[in-house]
């Protein structure tokens, strides 16, 4: 049930993402509801799960995305890494640690999905362009987090799911 | 992941990775025309619907006559630099698909559309994709039954065009919010607001001819070896949902 649920969750976040989020662009850059969902499971259900979503969302985001399999999904795993050790140290039910998380998380997706592109010798954006939408993109989605937190854990106490410990 | 990565670039991969990017087009169709039902559905109260797709007429008809004023000032142009060099034929006579935008790029990185359209219909990366307005972009993947489109908003897209009142020439540079294009200094001649930038073919990159938008905001300085300045794409690339890929010119 559990991964039913969350695979469904991932699907909507990707296929919302890639069909209908780009109405909702903001100085170029439009929410990252795979990004999202990701640490906020995490944030929920602990790092381990957020590592399996974040596999699954990264694959889903891969599919719709110019260049190799595998980019985002190495980019997710960064971010919930990273969540981990903040979500283990600090106030778990405060909304601006999540919100923090996000923003960070999405400081470090996009330096790997970056940096993982010019490794391949892919095309990269100027490094004004990529700073610019990077610091719109970590704003945008931090704005978004606490909500989309306060679904999440709506969302688990109807289906009886038990907070992780990390 | 990493391994994954580099796994799934192989050329030998390219047709696997095809396939698999195009098992969600269709249903980012099915999204895509939920969106619009929703859009329809919300748009009941009042005249609200019937206003929208005034609004839409009027914009498809103002971004038909804004082309065909661009391309009458680039007639003018050719008629006037290169009356013998101009070829209908490039500019009417092209092979064509019609092809659904069924998704939009997951990042803003990479401003790119997914097209119902690919391998099977036809379509080959490199092909030059345009809409009713003017150039949107190439295509960069191919799956059997679907492709991604890198448009020129796009940070790594460039595109070398000329100005239909100057005859200046410059490249156009993707970016977030606005395209950006550089133009080159030519003793006697200054851009100006309001020109059109159009495809020059220069680079074998795109043909001769596609619209890509008017100069807004230019900024020139004589000390300077080029000129910069603002365009006003005609296209948004979030609101297109049909475009035409262009099947028979080849980049060079």
């Amino acid at each position: 049930m559990k991964v039913v649920a969350g695979l469904a969750l991932m699907v909507a976040a990707a296929l919302v993402q890639v069909t209908w989020a780009s109405q909702l662009d903001i100085a170029g850059v439009f929410p990252n509801l795979v990004l999202i969902a990701v640490i906020g499971l995490a944030w929920t259900q602990g790092v381990r799960a957020g590592l399996l979503w974040a596999c699954a969302g990264g694959i889903l985001l891969d599919l719709n995305a110019p260049g190799p399999l595998g980019l985002h999904a190495l980019a997710l795993l960064a971010g919930v890494y990273a969540t981990g050790f903040w979500a283990r140290n600090l106030d778990r039910e405060s909304p601006l640690h999540p919100a923090g998380a996000v923003a960070l998380s999405t400081v470090l997706y996009s330096l790997l999905l970056v940096g993982a592109d010019d490794a391949l010798g892919l095309p990269i954006p100027p490094l004004r362009t990529a700073v610019q939408l990077t610091i719109a993109a970590s704003l945008y989605n931090a704005a978004l987090m606490p909500l989309a937190l306060l679904a999440l854990r709506r969302a688990a106490a109807g289906l009886h799911w038990e907070q992780a410990a990390t | 992941m990493l391994a994954l990565a580099v796994l799934s670039q192989q050329s030998w991969a390219a047709g696997a990775r095809g396939t698999a990017k195009s098992a969600l087009a269709p249903l980012e169709a099915q999204m895509m025309a939920l969106a619009s039902t929703v859009g329809r559905a919300t748009a009941i109260f009042g005249d609200v619907a019937s206003l929208r797709a005034e609004n839409q007429r009027l914009n498809a008809e103002n971004q038909d006559l804004k082309r065909q004023l661009a391309e009458l000032n680039a007639a003018a142009y050719d008629n006037k630099e290169l009356r013998l060099a101009l070829d209908f034929q490039r500019s009417f006579g092209h092979r064509t698909v019609v092809a659904q935008v069924v998704g939009r790029g997951p990042d803003a990185f990479s401003l790119t559309l997914q097209i119902d359209r690919g391998s099977e219909d036809g379509v080959r990366s490199g092909m030059i994709v345009v809409s009713g307005a003017g150039l949107v972009g190439r295509v960069r993947e191919t799956g059997p039954h679907g492709a991604i489109v890198q448009t020129l908003a796009d940070p790594q897209s460039r595109a070398n065009v000329y100005l239909s009142g100057s005859g200046l020439q410059g490249t156009v540079i993707g970016g977030p919010g606005s395209l950006q294009v550089q133009i080159e200094h030519r003793l006697g001649a200054i851009p100006s607001k309001g020109e059109w930038a159009i495809t020059s073919g220069v680079g074998g990159g795109y043909p001769r001819g596609l619209v890509v938008g008017d100069l807004v905001n230019v900024t020139h300085s004589d000390a300077a070896t080029v000129d910069s300045a603002l365009v006003d794409w005609v296209n948004d690339p979030a609101a297109l949902s049909l475009v035409i890929v262009v099947t028979d010119f080849v980049p060079s």
